[in-house]
């Protein structure tokens, strides 16, 4: 009985991802030699996409060391999408448990998978601080409780331990000499797009969870609850604190662009 | 929508080159004599940034075809639906002058290879092909163009040439021909095949696009050649763009294909010079 189309292609697939997969029935050197070159050119076209999304995460590791990591990543995550880009997704992570003695690694990883993403997200126009001045002058308590924000598509915030512009700049400018790069404290990197340009800022680490409820649709009065913290019956001047704290958040979003609109 | 319901695809008789990031600004600045470029679709398959903004600057002085690496049209499993509807919202947005694709399978049920897998040459892959090209040009609304792969293996129970499928093909669809005239040379010798009885079979009437390429060749250690695209044409390929060009009576539109080791433009277009100048030749009676 013969085998279908579709056999065969999970079959054929099967035995480029795993060079011990048997060969389909029938086939002689000839087919085994073909095969090989498919290996080959699927290893080639992955291992290249990564090579260039992750040019500096790659300067910083060295030639060897990133291609260990590459071959690791793919043969754990094979891609399954039509785009070739997606291959890069999770090499952070990858990262993360290859360099685990260079936790830096993961974070730069992290970094230049979300500035290729934001290269490619969708044209918005930011909301201006002046505009922003111009309705929330009509705003009453209320509107400022309810008040949500649209953030750039695809910007992007997580924790680091590590100086990401200092390293980022170092790699860009091909420096072979990498600055000790551990901060202080733990921040906050935030990734978005000035006009058609992906950029980054590092900001005090309280930003990240705010960043991520806001854009996730938290209300402004949900995230001033947010940056009071546990305490259960909160003082007069800690209310006035967190928002405090919550305006100069907003008014370092809205300055940089990261907002494209209120109440989405 | 039938073979018979497609608008036909007029022939246009221009030279052209793919468009690459490596020459975005000679394209943005100047004037490049060229008469209309390609451009991976899956590239601008995309939302916004940069990238589409040079594509629509780009499309806005020149004819741009859109030519795709991951339709898998050879699926047994058909379509993607996600890629579909991209590469009709890049159709809507960009107003090709062509959208095209190969005659390959790219993914089975859980992965893809991203790469451009051989078919097997049977009734029944014939018949899963022809499917998806209906649902691929009923999706776009237009015809398509197909491109002739290049290979590196043949299945022991194939039941026709690749001509014979690529003519049946184009019969039972009402698609188009892209002759990439390197992946006739590369396959040649692979399976060991004649060039002329590759170009015999196929209805050039279909054909209105060529590719021209460079190939790794075979080594001691290698005997199978490599379609590359990683260095100039090579001379066998130029013999046979002239020969292919000596058989086909419509214009057809000229490409030099270059993805790997792209040099700067002067030696891309001084590659293109010589295809206009075979081209004219060829079209002096003899």
């Amino acid at each position: 009985m013969s085998v279908s189309l579709a056999d065969r292609q999970e079959a054929f697939l099967a035995a480029i991802l795993d060079e011990n997969a048997p060969l389909p029935e029938g086939w002689s050197n000839s087919q085994t030699a073909g095969l090989g070159v498919y290996r080959g050119n699927y290893r080639a076209a992955l291992l290249g996409a990564l090579e260039d999304t992750f040019e500096r995460t790659r300067a910083h590791v060295g030639e060897k060391a990133f291609s260990q990591a590459s071959i690791n990543h793919i043969i754990a995550h094979p891609p399954a999408g039509w785009t070739i880009d997606e291959v890069g997704q999770g090499f952070d992570e990858t990262c993360a448990a290859y360099f685990a003695q260079n936790p830096e690694v993961a974070e730069l990883a992290w970094l230049e998978w979300v500035m290729r993403k934001l290269a490619t997200a969708p044209d918005t126009e930011p909301l201006s601080a002046a505009d922003f001045g111009a309705l929330a002058a009509q705003f009453g308590d209320e509107d400022w409780a309810g008040l949500r924000l649209a953030m750039q598509p695809r910007s992007a915030v997580r924790i680091v331990e590590h100086d990401l512009e200092g390293l980022w700049r170092s790699l860009g400018d091909g420096n072979s000499a990498r600055p000790d790069t551990r901060l202080a404290e733990p921040k906050a990197v935030i990734a978005w797009r000035e006009g058609e340009r992906p950029t980054f800022t590092l900001v005090e680490a309280d930003h990240a969870a705010a960043f991520t409820a806001m854009a996730g649709g938290t209300t402004y009065g949900e995230l001033i609850a947010l940056l009071l913290g546990d305490e259960a019956e909160p003082d007069e001047e800690a209310i006035t604190r967190s928002a405090m704290r919550a305006g100069e958040m907003l008014g370092r979003w809205l300055t940089e662009g990261m907002v494209v609109a209120i109440n989405p | 929508m039938t073979a018979s319901e497609l608008s036909p695809i007029d022939p246009f008789g221009g030279f052209g080159l793919g468009l690459r990031r490596t020459h975005y600004d000679d394209f943005l600045i100047g004037e490049v004599p060229v008469d209309f470029v390609e451009v991976i679709s899956e590239n601008y398959m995309i939302e916004g940034g940069r990238q589409m903004r040079i594509l629509e600057a780009v499309r806005s002085r020149l004819p741009v075809i859109i030519h795709g690496v991951s339709m898998s049209i050879g699926s047994a499993r058909g379509l993607d639906k996600d890629y579909l509807a991209k590469l009709k919202r890049l159709e809507r947005r960009i107003e090709p002058l062509w959208v095209s694709d190969h005659l390959c399978w790219t993914r089975s049920s859980a992965h893809n290879s991203h790469d451009l897998l051989p078919m097997p040459l049977t009734q029944e892959a014939l018949a899963a092909v022809c499917d998806n090209i209906d649902h691929a040009q009923e999706t776009l609304g237009r015809a398509m163009l197909f491109e002739n792969p290049s290979s590196y293996l043949t299945f022991p129970d194939d039941e026709m040439s690749e001509w014979e499928f690529l003519a049946e093909m184009t019969r039972r669809t009402g698609c188009y021909l892209l002759l990439d005239v390197n992946n006739i040379y590369v396959s040649a010798r692979n399976h060991g095949f004649s060039e002329d009885d590759y170009l015999a079979g196929l209805p050039l009437d279909r054909v209105r696009q060529i590719h021209l390429a460079g190939h790794d060749p075979a080594t001691p250690d290698r005997n199978i050649i490599i379609d590359t695209h990683d260095r100039e044409v090579a001379d066998g390929v130029w013999a046979l763009y002239e020969k292919a060009l000596g058989m086909i009576d419509q214009p057809v539109a000229t490409m030099i294909e270059r993805d790997d080791h792209i040099p700067p433009l002067p030696e891309l277009l001084s590659e293109l010079d010589r295809a206009r100048g075979i081209a004219e030749k060829a079209l002096v009676p003899a």
